[in-house]
């Protein structure tokens, strides 16, 4: 659905050169919610922008289903733009209009009649349920109603790609949580791709297939969400995932325990999907007769699976983690000895 | 001392006709003047806000040549200007004297003030939502008077409202030099002839209606901001 070939960006001021985007290469599926993460700077939104065009690429090309966005006219690129269409961190709603007013103006740009238009604003005002509000205006809405309006507005043309600048980054935890779900409906019902990006591991996890990762320009890893979650490589991608699942706590337990259990192992078991669920730890116990201290543990889910870590004292001779990993290893738990 | 003030409040040489004429030109002068200000600004404010918006480091020939003729004509003083524009509003108008013959001095003093002032407006938009119109797909044209002037409008008339009252004050000066109006009332009349009780009837209907622009402008303006 998407391409992005080798694509650079670079912003000349009147000081200096900036690169924003160097050199990346990514392929998005149809259908897919594919997350872009990194930290401020590193040119999420230069990406984003390039892909509808607000933004031109330095060097390399994109294509969004047959379109090349770098060989269309202006008049192309516009007709396309109502089908690659934006949501933005701030909502960007004008103020001098109603929501309805608002949701109908991509219509209106693309020339529907009054009548045609009104239906359409109906319909979508149920989809993101802001039904009885649809007469007020953007100042007398929520961050989270404000966000449904710009959803609405960006879905009113029947778009095949919704691209999300940080959708999300200005609201609450809750309404986040409400936001997200709406997306994840939307492409149920609508089936259309997703782009967002976010300096926040959670929306990922909530609600992307995949993600690719950003530093300082370059897309350092991409991957399957779980695969990020499990297996980070890249050591920005360690840091995001460790930030969301609060490793550090766990960490400083380890000492004290450490100094506790002098001669405890400790062992990080990783699960995943069916692992989740299967009673490993009294398995163990039964199995091999152990001692088991839990220190911690951790499940969190992604829009499929879910996945987590528990933190165990044993006291265990070698030959017999050995075992241990063995057996675990039937049941797709990875075990890590902590140092 | 005490002559003088009874002598401008007796009121005795006020003909209440010629104040009234003399109101009527003022405001014919000041709501003419301020519509067309209003338009040209306007239209100046875009070109000045749009040709500075483009991509790139400096601004592009446009803006500077726009600039340019703006910054001249608010650079002559009001009074010089009406003599610099004689011979022009001579062919234009048909006449140099009376309402008709200040209108050309008066339109061209304030639409350049007016097109800074709809410039600043035009910048106060948020980005985002003029970034939004563009990933929707939206023309110029369309931009203009479905973003750009809606959004702005707030702004525009707060402008426009301080442009009218400048205004009102230059169809004064305008009047000294023969357009009519409550300035020339004063001037003509109250002053020449000696008799500032019609300068002080003047002075109070300027100030009457410096106040009613005022007024009507801040509550228009509050009620079209939905902010
Ligand atoms: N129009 C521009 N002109 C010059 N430099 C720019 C422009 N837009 C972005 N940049 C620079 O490009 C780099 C990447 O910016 P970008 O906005 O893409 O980052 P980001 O990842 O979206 O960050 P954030 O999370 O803060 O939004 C930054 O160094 C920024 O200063
Ligand atoms: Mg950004």
């Amino acid at each position: 659905m998407i391409d992005i070939l080798k694509v650079s960006k670079i912003f000349e001021t009147k000081s200096q050169k900036i690169e924003a985007v160097k050199d990346v290469s990514l392929t998005i599926d149809k259908g897919e919610i594919f997350g872009i993460i990194g930290y401020s700077g590193a040119g999420k939104s230069t990406l984003i922008r390039l892909l509808n065009g607000l933004e031109l690429p330095t060097s390399g090309e994109i294509i969004i289903g047959d379109d090349s966005i770098g060989a269309l006219s202006k008049k192309e690129l516009r007709k396309k733009r109502q089908k690659v269409s934006m949501i933005f961190q701030h909502f960007n709603l004008l103020w001098s209009r109603t929501v309805k007013e608002n949701i109908m103006m991509p219509l209106e740009i693309a020339g529907l009649k009054k009548e045609e238009r009104e239906k359409r604003a109906d319909e979508l005002i149920d989809l993101v349920g802001l039904r009885g509000r649809e007469h007020n205006y953007p100042s007398e809405l929520s961050g989270g109603q404000k966000q449904r309006v710009g959803i609405a507005r960006a879905l009113s043309n029947r778009p095949e790609v919704l691209l999300c600048d940080e959708a999300t980054s200005a609201l609450d935890p809750e309404t986040t949580e409400e936001v997200l779900n709406l997306l994840l409906e939307i492409r149920e019902t609508l089936g259309l791709t997703i782009v967002l990006i976010t300096h926040e591991m959670e929306v990922i996890r909530k609600i992307c297939d995949r993600a690719a990762v950003m530093e300082d320009g370059r897309v350092v890893e991409v991957a399957p969400v779980l695969k990020l979650f499990q297996n980070p490589e890249h050591g920005v991608t360690k840091r995001f995932v460790r930030d969301d699942i609060d490793d550090e706590d766990t960490e400083l337990q380890i000492e004290s325990i450490k100094k506790t259990f002098p001669n405890a192992t400790i062992l990080k078991l990783g699960f995943v999907g069916t692992g989740a669920r299967a009673p490993i730890v009294s398995m163990l116990v039964k199995k091999f007769d152990l001692d088991i201290n839990i220190l911690s543990g951790n499940i969190k889910n992604t829009n499929e699976e879910s996945y987590g870590h528990l933190y165990i004292a044993v006291n265990i001779t070698e030959e017999l983690l050995y075992a241990v990993i063995d057996e675990l290893s039937k049941e797709n738990v990875k075990v890590e000895v902590a140092q | 001392m005490i002559e003088a003030l009874k002598e401008m409040f007796s009121f005795e040489h006020v003909k209440l006709d010629a104040v009234w004429q003399a109101t009527y030109e003022t405001l014919i002068m000041t709501s003419v003047a301020t519509v067309f200000a209003f338009v040209i600004g306007v239209i100046l404010g875009l070109i000045l806000f749009l040709s500075s918006r483009k991509k790139g480091r400096t601004n592009g020939p446009v803006y500077g040549a726009t600039s340019f003729v703006v910054n001249l004509f608010r650079a002559i003083p009001f009074i010089i200007l009406i003599i610099l524009l004689m011979p022009f509003t001579k062919v234009l108008m048909g006449t140099i004297m009376g309402v008709w013959g200040a209108m050309p001095a008066l339109i061209i003093g304030s639409a350049p003030f007016y097109a800074r002032l709809a410039e600043i407006a035009l910048k106060e938009i948020d980005k985002g939502v003029i970034e939004a119109a563009e990933s929707m797909g939206i023309r110029t044209l369309e931009l203009i008077y479905k973003v750009l002037i809606p959004e702005s409008l707030p702004a525009l008339v707060s402008g426009i409202t301080v442009t009218a009252i400048m205004l009102v004050g230059s169809t004064a000066i305008a009047g000294v030099i023969g357009a009519g109006g409550l300035g020339s009332l004063a001037y003509m009349v109250g002053f020449t002839r000696n008799q500032p009780d019609v300068t002080l009837v003047a002075t109070i209907v300027i100030l009457i209606i410096v106040f009613a622009i005022q007024i009507i402008g801040d509550s228009v303006a509050k009620a079209i901001d939905k902010r």
